[in-house]
């Protein structure tokens, strides 16, 4: 039972998370048409500016959080403008862009290797204090990074379902022609998805970074996990990999509470294999690509 | 109005368009008709700028729109409504409608143009929650031309729009086009089948292998058989 109770709290906390990282990836996926290799990059800026910025200007933690997501949003806008941007009329995009943004993540990565060294860091938790459901720990903060986690991804389907700017979004990523027509400026949606997106890993960073450690590499683990989901969702679909982040967090708890943390990754990617063959077009795939 | 002066396009190396030069005036219905693969659709392209023209010029009211990305050329009044289905198709009627008064200054008019639209097309209203992809053919091009009509257009392309449908379906399309044309919008029109467009087009052009061969007042060019058989097959 207290087994039971741990993976389902484990797992709806690593779903939260997943489910940041995911949208950002399949908002991309789906828009842009790119697989954004600099993803877990983001990620591991965000951790890192909030550490920098508790650690070296004593900013309040959830001023210091927020500043993070900014600046992971700032270096997608960047990432956007200087790198992809350029890459658009290239006829080899698709290959173009993986190294372009697998190089920006190899660049951030070392950045942060030379400027905070290889030692894992911690941040201090929003809120200290935790309570005990028979041998479980629940900590004040566990419960604060899914609150806030669940109230993004819910505001991100509202954006994307109810404004302007979300339905531009969808109508670019279903038919990019139809939507140049409508006078929709291609160029301005697609900078607002990489900053979205961008923000959303960055703000994934700040958030688990503060349960566990971060490290230079600690972006890689969470974006494998993000590509697992948006697959697993049906790539581009939003409500797809919702709920594919909170059914993948809960499957990696409950492998981790029943056979062991080591079995958590293999298990992933074993799950996912026999998803490719049985749902090729993923969870809520129609036997087409979904889209936004 | 709209005016094009020698325009030139094509797809990569190979060239479609080659120096096609018409006007359209406030409020007139003009129609281009030609074959299939004759230039018709990349005509209505170059103008909206989904493809770049290698020459000629594009302007409305003496405005120079030829080298504007898309949105600018929609923003300035030139609306295309693109042959062919599926607009958007996971999006509800409802949203596809309020896709197309993406423009703020049409966004800001929302409401009352999507009054209008479901009064021309009170099956739309009907159908406002249901996804794109679910309506029928015909149903799916009412829904562009009211897309297109969201917008704050001053000129509406429109391509081919009896593409695929039966024809019972073809002459409630046109008949709405009629009402549109009475609403007293400008109108360029690009069709293969002349009977479709009788009564419609104010004035006519006939397309063939990328240039205009004829221009004349619809009447006139409607009435020699001989010369549209000639041409359109």
């Amino acid at each position: 039972m207290e087994k039971l109770l741990q993976a389902v709290y484990s797992g709806i906390l690593y779903g939260s998370v997943y489910g940041l990282m995911a949208l950002g990836l399949t908002l991309i996926w789906g828009s842009l048409r790119m697989l954004n290799l600099a993803h877990g990059a983001l990620y591991l800026a965000g951790g890192y500016i909030a550490f920098f910025l508790i650690s070296q200007t004593g900013l309040p933690v959830y001023a210091a959080f927020l500043l993070a997501v900014l600046g992971a949003a700032i270096i997608g806008l960047v990432l956007q403008l200087t790198l992809i941007n350029p890459l658009l009329d290239n006829p080899n995009r698709d290959s173009a862009s993986l190294i372009a943004t697998l190089g920006t993540s190899i660049v951030i990565e070392s950045a942060v290797l030379l400027l905070f060294g290889p030692q894992v860091k911690q941040i201090p938790a929003v809120l200290e204090g935790s309570f005990k459901v028979g041998t479980v720990l629940i900590n004040y903060h566990g419960l604060l990074v899914i609150g806030v986690a669940v109230v993004c991804l819910f505001l991100m389907t509202l954006f994307l379902r109810a404004s302007r700017y979300g339905m531009a979004i969808r109508a670019v990523s279903q038919n990019m022609d139809a939507a140049k027509l409508m006078g929709i400026p291609i160029l301005t949606v697609f900078l607002i998805v990489m900053c979205v997106s961008a923000a959303l890993a960055g703000l994934a960073g700040v958030l688990l970074s503060s349960i566990f450690y971060i490290f230079p590499t600690a972006g890689l683990a969470p974006m494998l996990r993000a590509l697992v989901v948006t697959i697993f969702g049906g790539l581009g679909s939003v409500p797809g990999t919702i709920w594919a982040a909170y059914i993948i967090g809960l499957l990696e708890a409950f492998l981790q509470v029943y056979l062991g943390a080591s079995w958590a990754l293999p298990g992933l990617f074993l799950f996912m294999i026999v998803m490719l063959v049985l749902r090729p077009n993923g969870l809520f795939g129609l036997g087409e690509v979904r889209r936004l | 109005m709209l005016t094009v002066n020698g325009l030139t396009a094509g797809y990569g190396g190979s060239q479609v368009l080659h120096g096609v030069s018409l006007h359209v005036a406030a409020g007139e219905t003009v129609v281009v008709l030609g074959p299939n693969g004759h230039g018709k659709t990349t005509l209505l392209r170059a103008i909206s700028g989904l493809l770049r023209p290698t020459a000629g010029t594009v302007e409305l009211d003496g405005v120079n729109l030829t080298h504007l990305p898309t949105e600018a050329i929609v923003a300035a009044g030139v609306v295309h409504i693109p042959q062919g289905d599926l607009p958007f198709p996971e999006m509800t009627v409802l949203e596809n409608l309020l896709v197309g008064a993406y423009r703020p200054e049409a966004w800001a008019e929302r409401h009352e143009r999507l009054e209008r639209v479901f009064a021309l097309f009170p099956r739309l209203a009907e159908r406002r929650k249901q996804l794109a992809r679910s309506l029928s053919g015909g149903e799916r091009r009412m829904l562009a031309l009211g897309r297109g009509l969201m917008s704050k257009a001053r000129v509406l392309m429109i391509d081919e729009p009896s593409l695929g449908l039966a024809p019972l379906v073809i002459e409630q399309v046109y008949n709405t086009i009629h009402e549109i044309k009475r609403s007293g919008l400008s109108i360029l029109l690009v069709d293969e089948n002349a009977d479709h467009v009788a009564g419609l087009a104010d004035r006519m052009y006939l397309l063939e292998a990328g240039t205009l061969v004829r221009e004349g007042p619809a009447e006139e060019l409607l009435r020699d058989q001989a010369l549209l058989a000639a041409y359109l097959g």
